[in-house]
């Protein structure tokens, strides 16, 4: 039993460590993508060369990052099956469906057009170049899409039951899975956080090129569309994701109240802990700075609405593993025997406990032996590491606040022509750039970390979810992944870095368009 | 001949995206909310730099 515990324990370092890694490229590749098609709308549009300029410099970066997204995404696709088999066994029917159709995304959509956006420029006409860009940000846009779709899945199960005859999850309404609000509310609010990435990792780079007044024609133009994108796309996450909090919050209370801190059922007007010290051994706050009245409302959406508290939920889930036990000795008779009516007739009334009777098997290999304190400490595992998921929770919200005020501010200057003379705000915009990355792994953090103890919410326990790998093969895989994944890393922090001190190629500029721009008007940048 | 196709093309491209709209609207709001929000992103990102080349054009600081 260690043994599977380590290897547990192993298995989750390996899938967290990878999705860390991987989530650090998405998100500016969601936001970069859509961006380059904005400015090559303008490019298309208004025929100024400075605009094409601008997407070909962002494109080199796009690039970049996109070869090493995919790259570090390949590995999680397989660890699904070599070290989640029993998880991929258990939700195969459902799970398969949207994680096939993101790899078509990806690699077929994503990726061929990809290619033709790098390379194309001189090969395809201005109106179907443009075309490709929106395919690739479509195509990474879509992608998200069905990861997320399959993601919603794992929290807010829907759109299937479970079958006693196969031992699995069977997909009962495709709909079901791909409109459930977790899947909605998940991508909107995970694809808005990627354009906030990019656009905040466009600003950094263009006020380090403002405050050496080098490129400036491409640096002033970059920072005014990523301001105004920016600015919207901050708003747009924070209020996608209240919303994402209030969907979540209902499907996954137990999530909720470890975002909170929130140990006691709390009448109207609960407040709000701004700061606390989580005690989850003793299920309380050692220290809270709360904010009166502000969590209800923020939580319910109401001023009236009552939130359940940690201690309550532990009491339901015990209720829940009591009434699962029968269902899960109806299942093991009917392994030996699928056609005992009896078994059957029983697995139907108990069977939407199944998975927290599974909890308990933790603790006693036979359920039907299992003691109150057995009961009772696996219901108080469906309480996630409150620690952590509150701690992520409020360093995100803390971090979207910081980006809004900052891309206000952004907006605000270059509207008013004064951005080149705000050399503090340019000095502090680059060191903005890891602001959106830290968020986006928080928040991260709070999905999945709040998700514990199941891989897939009320049906299918994480501690029974993995392969049976050796310890050895588990800790030589996780140091090959990391060792490799850092090296990803450094990888394109060099690209990244080297590219950016080049700078876009932009030698004088051409005049625009005749039929677009004042004849023989000289931009005030153009020989920057 | 061509702007009747050219008509008919359009149209039934505009037909698409009403029932897309419709069919979104109804059972995938959130869906609808991310294709109109991000348009609507991108456009106001274009208008700003066309504010951007008027103040240019005008010799105005940007």
């Amino acid at each position: 039993m260690q043994e599977l515990e380590t290897v547990i324990a192993l298995s989750r370092t390996q899938f967290a460590a990878t999705a860390l890694y991987h989530y650090l490229f998405v998100p500016l590749t969601l936001g970069l993508s859509v961006l380059l098609a904005t400015m090559e709308t303008i490019y298309v549009i208004s025929g100024r060369e400075v605009y094409r300029q601008m997407t070909q410099f962002w494109s080199k970066l796009f690039a970049i990052n996109f070869a090493l997204g995919v790259a570090t995404g390949l590995t999680m696709e397989f660890e699904f099956g070599t070290n989640w088999s029993t998880y991929s066994h258990f939700v195969g029917d459902i799970f398969g469906a949207p994680l096939a159709i993101e790899g078509l995304m990806a690699f077929f959509l994503e990726s061929t057009f990809v290619g033709l956006m790098l390379f194309g420029w001189d090969k395809l006409s201005r109106g179907k170049h443009l075309l490709v860009t929106y395919m690739v940000a479509l195509g990474s846009n879509l992608s998200a899409l069905w990861i997320l779709v399959a993601n919603a899945y794992m929290q807010h199960p829907v759109g299937s039951e479970f079958n006693p005859a196969t031992m699995r999850m069977e997909l009962e309404s495709f709909t079901a899975l791909f409109f459930s609000h977790e899947a909605q509310a998940k991508f909107v609010h995970t694809s808005v956080a990627g354009f906030l990435t990019a656009a905040i990792f466009v600003i950094g780079i263009s006020a380090f090129y403002m405050l050496r007044k080098r490129h400036m024609a491409v640096a002033v133009r970059s920072f005014r569309v990523a301001a105004l994108f920016g600015v919207f796309a901050s708003i747009g996450v924070i209020c996608l994701g209240d919303a994402l909090g209030f969907i979540s919050g209902e499907g996954q209370p137990n999530k909720l109240v470890a975002m909170e801190g929130l140990w006691e059922t709390a009448e109207a007007p609960a407040g709000f802990n701004v700061i606390a010290w989580p005690d989850q051994e003793a299920m309380e706050n050692r220290f809270a700075l709360q904010i009166p009245y502000v969590l209800t409302p923020l939580v319910t959406h109401s001023f009236d609405g009552t939130i359940t508290g940690a201690r309550d939920l532990v009491h339901r889930a015990e209720v829940r593993i009591r009434d699962g036990i029968p269902a899960l000795v109806a299942l093991e008779t009917l392994s030996d025997n699928p056609n005992d009516r009896d078994a059957l007739r029983t697995f139907r009334i108990h069977g939407d406990n199944l998975g927290y009777a599974l909890l308990v098997k933790r603790y006693a290999p036979d359920v039907t032996q299992a003691t109150p304190e057995q009961i009772t400490q696996a219901a108080r595992d469906t309480i996630p590491p409150v620690g952590p998921v509150f701690w992520s929770f409020r360093i995100m919200i803390a971090a979207a606040f910081l980006m809004l005020g900052f891309l206000i501010l952004a907006t605000i200057y270059s509207l008013r022509g004064q951005i080149t003379e705000k050399r503090t705000f340019l000095k502090i915009a680059p060191w903005m750039i890891p602001v959106p990355f830290i968020a986006n792994e928080a928040g991260w953090v709070v999905a999945e970390l709040g998700r514990q103890p199941w891989t897939v919410y009320g049906q299918l326990p994480t501690w029974i979810s993995a392969s049976t790998h050796s310890v050895g093969y588990m800790i030589f895989s996780l140091v090959g992944f990391v060792a490799i994944y850092t090296i990803f890393i450094i990888v394109e922090m060099f690209l990244m870095v080297k590219f950016i001190r080049k700078g876009p190629d932009d030698g004088p500029l051409p005049p625009a368009e005749p039929a677009v721009a004042a004849p023989g008007h000289t931009s005030q940048w153009s020989q920057a | 001949m061509k702007n009747i196709l050219l008509f008919a093309f359009w149209f039934l491209v505009g037909l698409i995206t009403l029932f897309l709209a419709i069919v979104l609207g109804e059972a995938g709001a959130w869906y609808l909310a991310w294709v109109l929000g991000t348009v609507m992103m991108i456009l106001i990102a274009a208008t700003g730099t066309v504010i951007l080349e008027v103040d240019d054009e005008q010799d105005r600081p940007y």
